[in-house]
C-alpha cells in the first residue's frame, strides 16, 4: 500500500472527523451501481444454478412487428451511424488539408476553418460511438445467428477495431486540446497529429468495411487459424473497391456539409463580418465537396465492375433487375448535385466579382444546357413504363429513340462531359476579374481550348462507337479512355491555368458576403443530395445481397427476407436523411455553445484577412 | 388505401407543409428545415412514381413429384424452376437474343441431356470455353454459376425437371425419365413419393 493510498485514507478520516457529509450526487451513484450489480448478477446467479434450456438457439428476435419492425429499427440506426461515421471520417480529412492549406498559404483563415470543423469532432465522434453501440446491441439480440457467425469469423478484427479505437480516441484529444500550444515551432508535430489521426480514421473505415463487404461477396476458408480466416474474409473482392469509394465519399460528404453549414450561418448571420467569414467558408467547403465529387463516378464504376467479376447475377440484380430503376434516381441526385455545385460557382462569378455578368452571361447560358441535356439522357431508363398497348406500338419496351439513350455507353460518355462542364465552371470562376500579363497567356489559352475541343470530340466519339463494339470492348477500352481523356483535361489545364494566372494582374476585387440567399440554399441542396445519395447507395448494396445476410452462405430467413420497393425504401431514405440533417444541426449548435473564443467565431481580424488570396479561385 | 397511396399522401403533406413554411415563416433556421423538406418529400414522391418492384425471397414450390403423370407436366414445373428458383432468366434469353449469355432457344436440340446437365452442374468444365467472346480477352469472365450449389442450389430433380423443360420447348423428345426422379431421403428408389 503506498502513500498515496494512506493519504487518501487520512483524508477520508478527517472528512467523517470534521462531520463531513457525502454530497447526495455520489449517494445515487452509488446505488446506481448497487443496483445495476443486481440487475447483471440476479440473471447471472440465476443461470448459474439451472440448466441452460434445451431447444434450437434462437435465430432472430422481433421488435414491434408490424409497426416497426427488426430490419426498420436496424436499417434506422445503422444508416444513422454511416452517416455519422462519413462525417467523423470526412471532416479530419477536410481540416487538416485546410490546416495545410493555411500553413503554406499563412492565412489564418483556414486555421480557424479546420479548428471550427476539429471542434465538432469531439461531439461528433461520440454521438457516432453511440450510435455504433446502439447498433451493436440490437444486431446482438435482434440477429444472434448472424452475429454469432460474423463474430466467428471475424473475431481477431474486432479486436484490431478496438486497438484502432483506443489510438484514434488518444490522437484526436491531442490534436484536438493541443491546436493552440502547438502553434509556431510546434505546428509541424501538430499537422503530424493530423495525418495520424486521418490514418486511424482510415483504418477504423476499412476495418467495419470488410464485415459489411464479406456479406456481399464473401470469402469462407474452413482451414487455417483463427486469425488467417479471418485475414481471408476480409480480403474480400469488393473490400478495396468499397474502401476506395467510401473514402472519397466521406471527403464529399465532409466538404458539402462544411458548405451547407456556412450556408445556414450565412442566412442567420447578423453582421457584416459573419456574412464574409460564412460567404467564404462555403466557397472552401463547396470547392472541396466539388473537387472530391470528380472521381467518385470512377470508383463506383470500379465497384461495380469487381461486384460483376464475383457474381454476374448480383451484377444484372443491381444493373439490371428490380434494382436497375434505383439507378435512375441516383442519376437524378448526382444531376442535381452537379447543377447545385455549378449553380454556386455561378452565383460566385455574378455576385463576388462585379462586371462579370455580362462577359460571362452566354457561356454560363451553354453550360446550363449542355448540363440539362446529360442529365437527361442520363437519367433515361433502358426500358420504359409502357402500357401493353403502347409497348405494342413500341415494338417492345424500349422506345425506339429515347431507348438508345438508356444504355451505358450514352450514360458514360454524358458523366464525362458533366464533370468537363463542372471543372470548366471552376476554371472561369478562377480566371473571372483577372487579366492575363504574360506574353504567351493567349497561346495558352488556345491551347486549353484545343485540349478542352479535342478531349469532347474524343469523349463523344468513343461513346457514338460504343454502340458498335462487344459490350467488354467498350466496358475494357472506351470507357477507360473516356475517363483517362478527362482525367488528361483536368491534369493539364489545371497547372496551365495556374501558370497563367500566377502574373495575371487583378481587374476586379473578389467581394465576399454579398451573395444572394438562393447560394446558401444551394450549398444545403448539395449536401442533402450527398447524404440522399449514400442512403440511397447504402439500400443498393444491401438489397443486392437478396434474401442472403452473407451472400450464398447463411440464408435469411426471417419475416423480413426481402427488400422493399423502392418507393417504400426512398421514404426510409429521407427519414433517414432528414434525421441525420437534425442531429448535425444538434452537434454544430453544441459546438458552438463552447463559446467563441475557443473554437474561433468570426472577428475583425478575420475580415481584414478576406480580401487575401485563398485556395486556387477563391482569391 | 394502399402502403404507395399513405405515402404519397404524407409525401405531399410534407411538401405542402414546407412550402407553406417557406411562404409565411420568417425564421431562417426553420425555413431552411421546411427546404429540406420540401426536397426530401420530393425525392419521396418521384420515387413513389416508378415502377414499384419489391425482391421477394424465391418461394419454395413444392412439387408432388408423386401427382406428375407424364414428361409434359414435369417439363411445365422445369419452366416455373427456369424463370423462378433457378434464375436461369436473369441472364438468359429464349429467342430474343439481347441476353448477355447465350441463347437457349432450340438448346434441347442442340445439345445432348448429359451435356446440359454438366452445364449446369460443372459450368465451367467445357461450355464456357464454346461460349467464349470473339475479339480480345475478357477482363473477367462472365461465369455461369454452378446451379446446384448456392446461391442457387436446385436439387437433381429439379435439375432433370430444367432440362425436361428444355427439350420440350426445343420440340425435341423429353428423355428424362419420371422413373429418374428421386424421393427426397430414399435415394435411388424407383418409387415416386415426396417432393421435388
Amino acid at each position: 500500500m503506498g502513500p498515496h493510498t494512506s493519504h487518501r485514507r487520512s483524508d477520508n478520516r478527517q472528512a467523517r472527523q470534521a462531520g463531513a457529509v457525502v454530497p447526495a450526487t455520489r449517494v445515487w451513484a452509488y446505488a446506481a451501481l448497487v443496483f445495476m450489480l443486481f440487475t447483471v448478477a440476479a440473471p447471472l446467479g440465476l443461470a448459474w444454478g439451472q440448466e441452460a434450456p434445451a431447444g434450437p438457439a434462437t435465430e432472430y428476435r422481433d421488435i414491434l412487428p408490424g409497426v416497426v419492425g427488426s430490419r426498420n429499427l436496424i436499417w434506422i440506426i445503422a444508416q444513422q451511424h454511416l452517416l455519422l461515421a462519413g462525417f467523423v471520417l470526412g471532416v479530419p480529412i477536410f481540416a487538416w488539408v485546410c490546416e495545410i492549406v493555411g500553413v503554406r498559404t499563412g492565412d489564418p483563415r483556414y486555421d480557424t476553418l479546420a479548428k471550427e470543423f476539429t471542434k465538432l469532432l469531439t461531439s461528433a465522434y461520440a454521438t457516432t460511438a453511440l450510435f455504433g453501440g446502439i447498433l451493436l446491441f440490437l444486431l446482438i439480440g435482434l440477429y444472434p445467428k448472424l452475429m454469432s457467425y460474423l463474430t466467428d469469423v471475424f473475431f481477431p478484427s474486432f479486436l484490431v477495431y478496438c486497438v484502432l479505437f483506443l489510438l484514434e480516441t488518444v490522437t484526436l484529444y491531442l490534436y484536438w486540446y493541443g491546436w493552440d500550444s502547438m502553434q509556431g515551432a510546434t505546428k509541424g508535430f501538430h499537422l503530424f497529429l493530423g495525418f495520424l489521426l486521418n490514418v486511424f480514421a482510415f483504418f477504423i473505415m476499412i476495418v467495419p468495411n470488410s464485415w459489411a463487404t464479406f456479406q456481399a461477396s464473401p470469402v469462407v476458408i474452413t482451414e487455417g487459424s483463427m486469425w488467417a480466416r479471418a485475414w481471408a474474409a476480409t480480403w474480400n473482392p469488393t473490400w478495396w473497391p468499397v474502401n476506395v469509394h467510401r473514402l472519397i465519399a466521406n471527403v464529399v460528404l465532409g466538404g458539402f456539409i462544411c458548405g451547407a453549414y456556412a450556408g445556414l450561418k450565412y442566412l442567420m448571420a447578423q453582421s457584416k463580418e459573419e456574412r464574409v467569414h460564412y460567404d467564404w467558408m462555403g466557397y472552401v467547403g463547396n470547392f472541396i465537396g466539388v473537387f472530391g465529387m470528380l472521381p467518385l463516378p470512377f470508383a463506383g464504376y470500379w465497384l461495380m465492375r469487381e461486384v460483376y467479376q464475383y457474381n454476374q447475377q448480383m451484377g444484372i440484380t443491381l444493373m439490371g433487375g428490380f434494382l436497375s430503376w434505383l439507378f435512375i434516381l441516383q442519376a437524378m441526385l448526382i444531376g442535381i448535385l452537379f447543377l447545385g455545385a455549378n449553380y454556386y460557382f455561378w452565383l460566385g462569378i455574378m455576385y463576388r466579382i462585379p462586371g462579370s455578368e455580362a462577359k460571362y452571361r452566354k457561356p454560363i447560358l451553354a453550360m446550363l444546357v449542355i448540363l440539362l441535356i446529360c442529365l437527361g439522357v442520363w437519367m433515361t431508363p433502358h426500358s420504359l413504363v409502357a402500357s401493353l398497348e403502347e409497348a405494342r406500338k413500341m415494338g417492345g419496351t424500349h422506345h425506339p429513340m429515347l431507348g438508345v439513350l438508356g444504355v451505358m455507353s450514352a450514360k458514360m460518355t454524358v458523366v464525362n462531359v458533366m464533370i468537363l462542364v463542372t471543372f470548366m465552371s471552376f476554371v472561369m470562376y478562377w480566371r473571372a476579374g483577372k487579366q492575363e500579363t504574360a506574353t504567351w497567356a493567349k497561346a495558352a489559352k488556345v491551347g486549353q481550348g484545343l485540349i478542352l475541343g479535342i478531349a469532347t470530340v474524343v469523349i463523344l466519339v468513343l461513346g457514338v462507337w460504343g454502340y458498335f463494339v462487344p459490350a467488354i470492348t467498350r466496358i475494357n477500352y472506351f470507357s477507360t479512355t473516356q475517363v483517362l481523356v478527362m482525367l488528361f483535361v483536368l491534369l493539364t489545364i489545371t497547372p496551365l491555368t495556374a501558370l497563367v494566372l500566377k502574373s495575371a494582374k487583378t481587374t476586379t476585387e473578389m467581394v465576399w458576403g454579398i451573395m444572394p440567399p438562393r447560394a446558401a440554399y444551394a450549398l444545403v441542396l448539395n449536401a442533402v443530395m450527398v447524404i440522399l445519395l449514400m442512403t440511397l447507395m447504402g439500400y443498393a448494396r444491401s438489397s443486392s445481397r437478396v434474401h442472403w445476410h452473407v451472400y450464398g452462405v447463411m440464408q435469411d430467413t426471417s419475416p423480413y427476407a426481402y427488400s422493399p420497393a423502392l418507393g417504400y425504401a426512398a421514404a426510409f431514405m429521407s427519414l433517414n436523411t432528414f434525421l441525420f440533417c437534425l442531429m448535425v444541426a444538434f452537434i454544430f449548435w453544441v459546438a458552438s455553445l463552447g463559446g467563441e473564443k475557443k473554437g474561433g467565431a468570426p472577428g475583425k481580424a478575420r475580415v481584414k484577412e478576406a480580401v487575401r488570396p485563398a485556395v486556387a479561385g477563391a482569391r | 388505401m394502399t402502403e404507395v397511396q399513405l405515402l404519397q399522401t404524407i409525401g405531399l403533406s410534407v411538401v405542402g407543409l414546407g412550402g407553406a413554411i417557406l411562404l409565411f415563416v420568417k425564421a431562417r433556421f426553420v425555413r431552411v428545415v421546411a427546404f429540406v423538406s420540401i426536397v426530401l418529400g420530393g425525392f419521396t414522391l418521384v420515387a413513389l412514381s416508378i415502377p414499384q418492384m419489391a425482391s421477394l425471397p424465391p418461394g419454395v414450390e413444392k412439387f408432388d413429384v408423386a401427382s406428375i403423370k407424364d414428361k409434359k407436366e414435369l417439363a411445365s414445373i422445369g419452366q416455373k424452376i427456369f424463370f423462378g428458383k433457378g434464375q436461369c432468366a436473369l441472364c438468359h434469353t429464349i429467342g430474343t437474343g439481347e441476353g448477355r449469355c447465350p441463347d437457349l432457344k432450340g438448346i434441347g436440340s442442340k445439345l445432348t441431356r448429359d451435356f446440359m446437365y454438366e452445364s449446369l452442374t460443372q459450368p465451367q468444365a467445357y461450355v464456357y470455353k464454346d461460349y467464349e467472346h470473339v475479339g480480345p480477352a475478357k477482363f473477367f469472365p462472365a461465369k455461369m454459376p454452378y446451379i446446384n450449389k448456392k446461391p442457387i442450389g436446385l436439387s437433381k430433380n429439379e435439375i432433370l425437371a430444367v432440362i425436361a423443360f428444355l427439350q420440350n420447348m426445343s420440340g425435341e423428345e423429353v428423355t428424362v425419365e419420371l422413373s429418374e426422379i428421386e424421393v427426397p431421403g430414399s435415394a435411388g428408389s424407383a418409387s415416386r413419393r415426396g417432393v421435388l
